[in-house]
């Protein structure tokens, strides 16, 4: 019974996390459906981990006038009503409504389980099973999600949630917890915590770049673009027993994983093509670099220091205030560059077309049916089949066609791409200032 | 420090190190960072260009070919940037006109440099079959040799007259109008075949 519970608390945890950056293989599918724009649709994403930056905090300040089991039961019926709620919605606003209430439920839910999980398992194991399931869930998130928006739709997403946290309220219930004592004993660990949001901002270019490079720039599936960015939390899996194997100190084990991170992403911006083997090796060196600091960053900032929830709290918020100021940094950058690679993007297609091997009279009917798509598309990297399955050529100029339509696809292939470059580098600028922040020497302490 | 103490300080480093530097290193050998779309070619360096077509079709999408080129020349821009301002713009600037016929003049010209503009005499029955002839008149003038089409017709100089007859300004509205242009066109070639033949029956006397 006792594993029972547990599991389902470790569950909850995994589950809140993820659903930072559950949606991102979703965020296509709701712009189409809810019929909205990408600077609201992008609010799916940040509303949920702002609010949950927000609230962390103040969350761990209402334990301390409340039990454990009654918190983390509330915040977990809190999350799973507000997971039915955005499988409802149907318009953006009421989405974002919901993922806010989620947030905040999510924040009670993740504070509460570390309480229960450390009766359960005492100080040291269910600090480490919590923060463990914490960097799964992280890991996980955007490949369950993109799994379930392809198999199903956007909404399983949400809905697959609802049972999980359905039965973890009457789980969590059942551990007697003690209500931690109000004192403020320990300050934040503010190094740890700063290199943990400027981490996190760094990491946005790895999930979220990552996985619309892969769906808007080169126009792969929700499921491919999943089992691609599996490759992350795949190799964060090797990096603690590499660590452990050299005997890396704690603190050369974050810097040494901050620098594999910007590796990991200078590599993402200058792929030789657009093909999904060249962003494997790049990816094991970001899941390297995520499995050597997330969680020893956390431990940092939670060791021997208590309350032991607002410290956790800390870290939820540094977390997630990265994110955001990740999304906030990176977004801008690569959507002016997209908008920028359009022109030279056309003037590629119009060079190929204008020197393609076809008649006269099919170049014209080949530039009209992509005049057609593009405007179709406007603003998004357009899908040229359908323009090129629309004309009626002649069969011996079809292999000329197919010739063409392939070009055509890697430039668009190749401008998406380098459209990216600056995002996924200034990322990899955001990775090495999380390295200074633990390189730089601290504050001397006087005797 | 002990060999084991630097081993624990500088392995996983190194070990980090040699791993960005062999991913970088293969992906950078391999192209990557160079990845991008083409770049437009620069309109004022001679380009060879070929057509898929025959006969008139085949000759004016060469002129036009080169004469974008031209004109994009003269107007400081990319062979593609112009074709995309020309095709999405309702109102191409007068320089823009000027500068499109002067590039097609231009274009008539090299052909006519490099010897690849053919006899008259090889347009002639693909020319009268899109004239709007009297039947008589089209045998008439079918049954003329091919050295009488050629004395009397300079290609590169009916080409010529036919640019200056074009209105460029309505070909561009037409674009997207096949008919619309092949009419334009063949009206310019024939009253361009006209007046090179009435100026040289007026050299004759």
């Amino acid at each position: 019974m006792r594993r029972v519970v547990t599991a389902l608390l470790v569950v909850t945890v995994a589950l809140v996390l993820a659903d930072s950056a559950v949606v991102t293989l979703a965020l296509p599918e709701i712009l189409l459906e809810l019929d909205t724009t990408v600077g609201e649709v992008a609010w799916v994403l940040i509303s949920f981990n702002l609010v949950l930056a927000l609230v962390a905090v103040p969350t761990a300040w209402s334990l301390r006038v409340t039990s454990p089991r009654v918190a983390s039961a509330v915040g977990i019926a809190v999350f799973a009503g507000a997971s039915a709620w955005c499988a409802a919605a149907g318009t953006i606003e009421v989405l974002v409504a919901a993922r806010c209430l989620q947030a905040v439920g999510g924040a009670l839910a993740l504070l509460g389980c570390l309480e229960l999980l450390v009766a359960s398992y005492g100080e040291r194991r269910g600090v480490a099973t919590w923060i463990t399931a914490g960097v799964v869930g992280t890991g996980l998130g955007p490949v369950l999600g993109g799994l379930l928006t392809e198999a199903i739709s956007w909404q399983a997403i949400f809905v697959v949630q609802v049972p999980f946290a359905v039965l973890a309220v009457p789980a969590a219930l059942t551990v007697a917890a003690p209500r931690e004592p109000p004192a403020d004993r320990h300050r934040p660990a503010v190094r740890a915590n700063l290199t943990l949001a400027v981490l996190s901002a760094a990491l946005v270019a790895a999930s979220f770049l990552l996985v619309l490079l892969l769906v808007e720039g080169w126009r792969r599936s929700p499921a491919t673009a999943a089992v691609t960015v599996s490759v992350v939390p795949l190799a964060a899996l090797a990096a603690r027993p590499l660590a452990r194997a050299l005997r890396t100190p704690p603190t050369v084990e974050v810097a040494v994983g901050c620098f594999l991170v910007a590796g990991g992403l200078v590599g993402l911006a200058v792929p030789p093509s657009a093909h999904l083997a060249w962003t494997v090796a790049p990816q094991v060196l970001v899941g390297l670099g995520l499995g050597m600091t997330v969680d020893r960053l956390t431990e940092r900032a939670l060791e021997q220091r208590l309350p032991r929830a607002r410290h956790a709290a800390w870290t939820i918020g540094a977390r997630h205030a990265g994110i955001v100021l990740g999304l906030a940094l990176l977004t801008p950058v690569f959507t002016a560059d997209l908008r920028e690679a359009e022109a030279p993007a056309q003037e590629a297609v119009t060079a190929l077309v204008i020197d393609a091997p076809l008649r006269p009279e099919d170049k014209v009917a080949v530039a009209e049916a992509l005049g057609r798509q593009l405007q179709a598309e406007r603003g998004q990297v357009p899908d040229l089949a359908p323009a090129f399955a629309s004309l009626d050529l002649d069969p011996a100029e079809r292999p000329a066609a197919d010739d063409l339509e392939r070009a055509l696809d890697d430039q668009l292939e190749r401008a998406a791409t380098a459209a990216f470059r600056d995002s996924f580098l200034l990322g990899a600028g955001l990775a090495l200032l999380a390295m200074l922040t633990v390189a730089l020497p601290g504050r001397r302490r006087h005797p | 420090m002990t060999a084991r103490r630097l081993v624990e300080l500088l392995g996983l480093p190194l070990v980090a190190l040699v791993l960005v530097a062999a991913v970088l290193g293969v992906q950078v050998a391999q192209g990557g960072g160079t990845y991008e779309p083409l770049r437009p070619a620069d309109p004022c360096a001679e380009r060879a260009v070929t057509s898929r077509a025959d006969g008139i079709d085949g000759l004016t999408e060469r002129i036009v070919l080169l004469g974008v080129d031209a004109a994009a020349c003269r107007l400081g821009t990319s062979r593609e940037a112009l074709t995309l301002r020309l095709a999405q713009r309702e109102d191409p600037t007068d320089a823009e006109v000027d500068a499109l016929r002067a590039g097609l003049r231009d274009a008539v010209r090299r052909l006519g440099d490099d010897g690849d503009l053919p006899p008259a005499s090889e347009l002639a029955d693909e020319a009268l079959a899109a004239a709007d002839l009297n039947r008589f008149v089209e045998a008439a003038l079918r049954a003329l040799p091919d050295s009488v089409v050629d004395g009397a017709l300079d290609t590169e100089d009916v080409l010529l007259r036919a640019v200056d007859e074009l209105d460029v300004r309505a070909l561009l509205d037409d674009l997207d109008d096949p008919d619309a242009l092949e009419a334009a066109v063949s009206a310019a070639v024939q009253q361009a075949v006209r007046d090179a033949l009435l100026d040289r029956l007026r050299d004759l006397f």
